[in-house]
């Protein structure tokens, strides 16, 4: 039955012109984006979190109102995806690293526009180095990438990184405009029959939304916007630039950072873009702290 | 067995570089100051790709040497080679026993998630749960960043930059 719903779906997104090629994990669905969702992505002010009212809508996942979707709408996709991703690499089982990294993370969150989302923090058994963000308040760090780090204030500018993806609803966006493209596919080739399609069609099998490519523009916003919030929040704001530093230097033939690499503009890149951003303007960075001392150090096992 | 391998196959990609304790290239064009502060005097330039040897890190500036010139600069304007720093970072690497080489990474052999692995995925509600049992609330995070000594500032996003490459003043 699911199989017969996916080759429908892909079916009808075969159909399409290449730009609407919303599932494809490379360029295409950057195109997609680019091309018809300048609009969404883009939006005039990219620093202005909008405000998201909270409508009571129907619990069944299949309710989301894509248009506008609801606070509500938010969550229960991100909960979706999250546990899609946690169902390929589960939680490290350490209640006190769980502990640590939501407190660090809550408080980064803390400083940003939508400090009332229920905010997740979690580190994923996983060698691989990458973090992740749904909608909705979810952000997942591998181990590997937990173990990169050196101190809070690196912790707090990569967690900051993903918040920002969060509060500027980079990730919905996409969804978004993937939702219309297949609603518009399904009525162009009548494969799919009804307006609203599943959630789990929508985000696919999931957990690989929140590795998909998003708009080079969306990453480098989220390097500012999450700097600063880690700066907000009394940290050192060079956290994040140490550990894209860091990553600089990692072959872009390792595996363990491959999909990272695939899906992000190059550590590098994103450094010099930070640069011109804190260069250029009048802005004097605080100090802020490093906090190593009570950083949880994660053992090599 | 791996580890020496690894170690052994860093040791030798990375023998030149391991020499000398850091060193970096320049990011972009960027003035060398003899103080650590923007408005202290002009000690030289760097121009973007320049070789570095990095002396020490203070706050957001670098103290770099370079064959022609030394001074400060702003630490986002140098991409630092060896990547644990010149800071406890290295102490840290040492005691997590990722000694030695910085680039050691460079063999982890980790094949890493794939974008088939996320797909194939299937959504694990008990790992969902856990993951939710572990939220604390914001005021639960105010109070350990306050245990921690931070303080909460306020500070505007910075706005996206006007040029997008690199060089300028």
């Amino acid at each position: 039955m699911k199989k017969t719903a996916w080759a429908c779906l892909f079916a009808s997104l075969l159909s399409l012109p290449p730009q609407a090629m919303a599932f494809d994990l490379g360029g295409a669905l950057k195109d997609a984006v680019e091309k018809n969702a300048g609009d969404l992505i883009n939006d005039k002010n990219s620093n202005d979190a909008d405000a998201t009212q909270a409508k009571p809508e129907g619990n069944s996942l299949a309710n989301i109102n894509w248009k506008s979707p609801s606070k509500e709408d938010e969550i229960k996709l991100g909960r979706e995806i999250a546990g899609n991703l946690l169902g390929a690499a589960p939680l490290v089982k350490n209640p006190a690293l769980q502990q640590y990294v939501n407190r660090v993370g809550r408080w980064v969150a803390s400083q940003s526009e939508r400090s009332d989302l229920p905010w997740h923090f979690g580190v994923i058994d996983s060698d691989d180095i990458n973090a992740f963000a749904a909608p909705g308040g979810y952000v997942l760090i591998t181990k590997g990438l937990y173990k990169r780090l050196h101190n809070e204030a690196e912790l707090a500018g990569v967690l900051g990184h993903e918040i920002a993806h969060i509060v500027q609803k980079h990730q919905l966006k996409v969804l978004q405009k993937q939702q219309l493209l297949s609603l518009g596919a399904g009525l162009l080739s009548g494969k799919v029959a009804k307006g609203n399609l599943a959630i789990e069609k929508v985000i696919g099998s999931g957990a690989e939304i929140s590795a998909r490519s998003l708009d080079k523009d969306a990453e480098y916003e989220a390097d500012r916007m999450g700097l600063i919030l880690a700066a907000r929040a009394g940290y050192d704001p060079y956290g994040l630039p140490e550990v894209l530093s860091d990553l600089a230097d990692i072959s872009s033939n390792d595996g363990s950072i491959a999909l990272l690499f695939k899906t992000h503009p190059a550590p590098g890149e994103r450094l010099s873009a930070l640069a011109e951003a804190t260069s250029n303007t009048a802005i004097s960075l605080p100090e802020g702290k490093a906090v190593k001392n009570r950083f949880y150090k994660l053992e090599d096992k | 067995m791996r580890y020496f391998l690894s170690a052994s196959l860093a040791a030798i990609l990375f023998a030149s570089s391991l020499a000398q304790a850091e060193s970096g290239t320049a990011l972009k064009n960027d003035t060398l100051r003899k103080e650590p502060y923007n408005d202290a005097k002009t000690s030289g330039q760097l121009k973007r790709g320049d070789k570095v040897d990095i002396v020490r890190k203070q706050g957001a500036w670098l103290q770099v040497k370079s064959a022609k010139t030394s001074g400060w600069v702003r630490l986002l304007s140098v991409r630092r080679a060896a990547s644990t720093g010149n800071q406890a970072a290295g102490v840290l690497s040492v005691a997590s026993g990722r000694a030695g080489t910085g680039q050691v990474v460079a063999t982890t052999g980790v094949r890493g998630l794939t974008e088939d692995e996320l797909k194939q995925a299937q959504f694990s509600e008990p790992e969902t749960k856990l993951l939710e049992s572990y939220s604390v609330s914001a005021a639960d995070g105010a109070q350990y960043a306050k245990a921690g000594g931070l303080k909460p500032i306020k500070l505007g996003y910075l706005p996206k930059p006007v040029a997008t490459q690199g060089e300028n003043p």
